[in-house]
């Protein structure tokens, strides 16, 4: 569980960086609460990593300011910051050792010599790299030379340590391993994260709360959950794990119920916050675990007849298309339980079943 | 290892290579046909290219490219700023040369060793037109090896518009007063004559003891020079950065002709003479050619295009008769008689000579 | 961006050519063999020997030529000549080192044309270079015309036939011999280790002694060499710029060619300075073997 409390640690208010005529970043405000781990989430060329840079103080916003721990150092250069940064290459000092690397935000802040050396034997134990002190980057490994970033930035103790995709060049084994290891270590030395990556399943392992990033703007902030199961835009929705983004008419509402009918499809009844009072049409975002796929009718907020016309084989899973008499395709998955169970093929006609909470209004294309 | 074999024959090969060069024959044109009839004195034959060694700003194109046109001959014009790095270049081999243009000390040490190919006078009869004074002098006593190119004296300039004092001598130039607007050649022998001659000693009188002597004196007009130049010692008064200095006679015939208020002051202490020649070495492939240029040279037309060019003493009378008389008013270039030294060779002592400047001028 | 950037690269270079590579080499070499190592070696031999009258190489054995070396005139010139040497590689460094920075970082499409900038005037002859500067600095010249004009001093400034016109001389013919070899250095480094010191407290004055400085040093130690070595052999600048008012050892040396007429002597100290590079060549890179 987040570590959160109120206090605002970053607040990032009503920012715009455009590059010549190019636009990265548009009026973007947002508050990071001391102790969290939040992660700025967003395909290739988003704005996420010029936001965070915008943070750590190497880029300077065309509009707005930044604040950190109350102080606006908007236009203050990073060497005066309290913030920290692991860079996605690690940026090593290739001649310096492991020890001196560490030790170098000490040696530029002038920490008596006792202490510093306390402290870079504090933050190596951290990151497990006992043995390597004298070695040189050169010398190290991918996994070894992302924890001595990873050190160097700790052991200055900021107050907020900003990550730039530390882990993308690592292999998915390690990187899931490591996953688990900063979560920890945040966790352990309640020190705020800002985590960026174009990774949703890393994101969705690590963070308390995650901004998704498109074109320069946050679609959408909150904690993994409700990201994941109430995406408000398609974007949102396609990004974050797999949906099925569908449209329809609104049929008819009472109070939050609202039925749809959708395009070729069943009517579907669900529970809407953010429909408009006159919309007419709607989209709606369903996650294809969601399905709930029976040989026989069950009881459920919907219910509706398809065709399986596909059937994809994943190891853990089986991907099914489905298909309604009326002509909608639909994405559905389901868990390979066991070898030896019925399970439901090409060919099989089955009934789906619903929830109402399982279906999503979403905004956007 | 194989490398280093290979550089070690390399580099004996080249030094062993370099020491002696066999010395062709003399007159190596074709000879006459043996046994065809009554026999005819064939005029020997030049080789189809010339080799010419020579001063910088000394032999004008014209001349090269007459020579060229009226024989056929093709000719390579090198050029030296001293007898030094000429003597040097000649005897290190690699070109050789048809003709060189020594002065006179030096055609005197090229002579003591046996370098130079006597002339076939009959191959160059405009030699009548040389001033006899200038025949039988020290350096080539029989006249056998060398034909008078030009002539002229080392002197003082002065720039009388900056300058209104009366200038005599070396002393008169070498004054604290004119610090720092003094131009010197660059040639060590030049000056150490010079302070000898000031010194009452005699220019060719060459001796550690009487180096010492004049040591003193050199130093302090070492420092009082701003340029040293042997190359175009006109440029610097021209610039304005010096008003007075010792230099060739032809320089400063350039600088009185364009502009008279640049005198020129034979020095009372004494001055000498040098005698440029044409002189061809021995190991010459072209002396057939070597002494058709000769003989061109000594035409008086074409020794007058030199004098214009270079209005330095010219040695031909028949072409001083062609000089227009503001030509020969020009003080530099005829300056009035009287006896005057040349230099005469002086063998090992001249890196005394180097080293005494050198040490003078490092000092400072 | 990969995370092994900026780190050097100790893999590849220990392995002994192949024939290959040696086939491709033997012309370097035959050129290197022919026009350096045998010159090198007759000189060598020439200093070994005496001159006689005519001024010709005359071969014996002896040591005489060495010890006139050693002699306080001679000790005196080559020393001057050092400190010039020094004098201008410094001035070269202090002036190349920003220029090299700044065009290191420029934005691609304008680096070449500023390295253009840098190398054209390289391309015309070096005298016509140093004629120009002759001209520029003359008592009548441009620059003291125009600072007369613009009333900053009442007399021509003396540069010209003095050290100083002689120093301004060397530092303009060898500052592209600094430049590059830093550009080179400054272009591979990794700009994320500038911001990283910047982000770890280190101000520009810090990143640059700690992180940028350590780093270019390759191309730092190349520079000062390619400005250092040759600028002790310098003759033509100081009789030019310098009115040959003060001699340096390559003065010297083409005067032993020349006016003195004692080649087994200037082959001597040719040999003594050849000795004095290999000297400071050995001294800076026994300290920082990656800089070969």
């Amino acid at each position: 569980m987040s570590t959160e409390s109120k206090e605002v640690m970053v607040e990032v208010r009503r920012v715009t960086k455009t590059f010549d005529k190019f636009t990265a970043v548009s009026d973007v405000s947002l508050e990071i609460r001391a102790g969290e781990f939040i992660t700025l989430l967003g395909p290739s060329g988003c704005g996420k990593t010029t936001l965070l840079r915008m943070i750590s103080g190497f880029e300077t916003p065309t509009e707005g300011q930044i604040f950190i721990a109350g102080q606006d150092v908007t236009h203050d250069p990073p060497y005066r910051r309290d913030a920290n940064q692991v860079f996605q290459s690690y940026a090593l000092f290739p001649h310096m050792t492991v020890k001196e690397n560490i030790g170098f935000g000490l040696r530029m802040k002038k920490v008596p010599k006792n202490e510093a050396q306390e402290r870079v034997r504090d933050a190596i134990a951290m990151v497990s790299l006992g043995g390597m002190e004298e070695r040189k980057p050169s010398q190290l490994s991918g996994g070894q030379r992302q924890r001595v970033a990873l050190a160097r930035a700790i052991v200055c103790r900021p107050k907020v340590l900003l990550l730039d995709e530390p882990l993308s060049a690592l292999d998915a084994k390690l990187r899931h391993s490591m996953q688990v290891e900063l979560k920890h270590l945040q966790q352990k030395l309640g020190i705020t994260f800002v985590f960026v990556t174009h990774d949703q399943e890393e994101a969705l392992t690590m963070s308390d709360r995650i901004a998704v990033i498109n074109k320069g703007k946050i679609e959408q902030l909150g904690d993994a959950g409700a990201i994941y199961h109430q995406p408000k835009t398609t974007f949102v929705a396609n990004f974050i794990g797999q949906a099925n983004i569908l449209e329809g008419e609104v049929v008819s509402r009472a109070g939050r119920k609202v039925t749809i009918r959708l395009e070729g499809g069943p009517d579907v009844t669900l529970m809407a916050d953010d429909l408009p009072d006159d919309a007419k049409t709607a989209m709606i975002s369903v996650r294809p675990e969601k399905i709930l796929i029976r040989k026989e009718r069950e009881e459920s907020d919907n219910v509706f007849e398809a065709e399986i016309a596909e059937e994809i084989f994943k190891g853990a899973t089986d991907q099914l298309m489905l298909k309604t008499p009326g002509g909608l395709e639909l994405w559905a998955v389901v868990a390979n339980e066991s070898a030896r169970q019925a399970t439901v093929h090409k060919g099989d006609k089955v009934f789906c079943h619903l929830h109402f909470d399982d279906i999503v209004v979403v905004q956007g294309t | 290892m194989n490398r280093r074999l290979f550089g070690l024959i390399f580099l004996l090969g080249i030094v062993f290579g370099c020491k002696d060069k066999p010395a062709p024959t003399a007159a190596s044109a074709s000879p006459g046909p043996s046994g065809s009839g009554a026999p005819t004195a064939e005029k020997p034959k030049p080789g189809k290219e010339l080799n010419l060694f020579a001063w910088s700003e000394y032999v004008p194109q014209e001349v090269v490219d007459g020579f060229s046109k009226e024989t056929g001959i093709k000719v390579n014009y090198e050029t030296y700023a001293s007898n030094e790095e000429m003597l040097s270049k000649l005897l290190a081999g690699g070109t050789n040369y048809d003709l060189i243009q020594p002065s006179e000390y030096v055609i005197e040490a090229l002579v003591k060793q046996k370098k130079l190919a006597p002339i076939d006078w009959s191959l160059v009869p405009n030699f009548k037109n040389i001033d006899p004074k200038l025949k039988g002098l020290p350096h080539d006593p029989e006249n056998k090896f060398s034909v008078p190119w030009m002539t002229g004296t080392v002197g003082i300039v002065v720039n009388t518009d900056k300058i209104k004092d009366p200038i005599k001598g070396y002393k008169d130039v070498f004054q604290k007063k004119y610090k720092g607007r003094i131009v010197s050649l660059n040639d060590s022998r030049e000056m150490v004559a010079w302070a000898l001659e000031a010194s009452g000693l005699k220019s060719n009188d060459i001796t550690t003891e009487n180096l010492a002597k004049v040591k003193p004196m050199l130093a302090e007009w070492v420092k009082l020079v701003k340029v040293f130049d042997s190359d175009s010692p006109k440029t610097a008064f021209l610039n304005g950065d010096v008003d007075i200095g010792v230099v060739w006679s032809g320089e400063a015939a350039l600088l009185y002709q364009n502009n008279k208020k640049f005198a020129y002051i034979l020095p009372e202490e004494g001055a000498h003479l040098f005698i440029d020649s044409l002189a061809i070495p021995d190991s010459a492939p072209n002396k057939v050619g070597a002494m058709m240029f000769m003989d061109y040279i000594l035409k008086p037309e074409v020794s007058k295009l030199i004098s214009e060019k270079f209005p330095y003493t010219n040695p031909n009378l028949e072409a001083r008769k062609l000089l227009t008389p503001e030509q020969l008013a020009n003080p530099a270039s005829y300056p009035p008689a009287g006896e005057r030294e040349t230099f005469r060779d002086i063998g090992k002592i001249s890196s005394e000579v180097d080293k005494l400047v050198t040490d003078l001028k490092a000092s400072n | 961006m990969t995370p092994t950037a900026g780190l050097p690269d100790t893999q590849g270079a220990q392995r002994a050519p192949g024939l290959r590579g040696w086939l491709l080499m033997a012309p370097l070499l035959a050129w290197l063999g022919a026009f350096v190592v045998a010159p090198t070696l007759i000189m060598l031999v020439y200093s070994f020997c005496d001159r006689d009258e005519l001024g010709q190489v005359v071969f014996t054995f002896s040591w005489s030529n060495y010890a006139r070396v050693f002699d306080p005139t001679y000790l005196k010139i080559l020393l001057k000549s050092v400190y010039y040497a020094a004098i201008t590689t410094a001035i070269c460094l202090v002036v190349g080192y920003p220029v090299a920075y700044w065009v290191g970082r420029a934005p691609e499409r304008v680096r070449n044309k500023l390295l253009a900038l840098i190398m054209i005037p390289f391309w015309t002859s070096f005298l016509i270079r140093t004629y120009a500067w002759m001209t520029i600095l003359k008592s009548e010249g441009p620059l003291n015309s125009l600072l007369l004009y613009l009333g900053m001093i009442s007399t021509p400034l003396d540069i010209l036939y003095t050290p100083t016109a002689v120093v301004i001389g060397l530092v303009y013919s060898y500052l592209p011999f600094m430049i590059l070899p830093i550009y080179g250095s400054v272009e591979k480094l990794d700009n994320a280790l500038v911001e990283a010191a910047f982000d770890l407290g280190a101000g520009p004055v810090r990143a640059f002694s700690n992180v940028i400085a350590p780093l270019t040093r390759p191309g730092i130690v190349a520079g000062v060499m390619l400005v250092f070595i040759p600028a002790i052999g310098m003759f033509a600048i100081t009789d030019l710029m310098g009115g040959a008012r003060v001699p340096m050892i390559g003065n010297v040396i083409q005067n032993q060619f020349g006016q003195a007429r004692d080649w087994p002597f200037g082959a001597a100290l040719g040999m003594t300075v050849l000795l004095l590079f290999a000297a400071t060549f050995w001294l800076t890179t026994k300290k920082d073997p990656s800089a070969t």
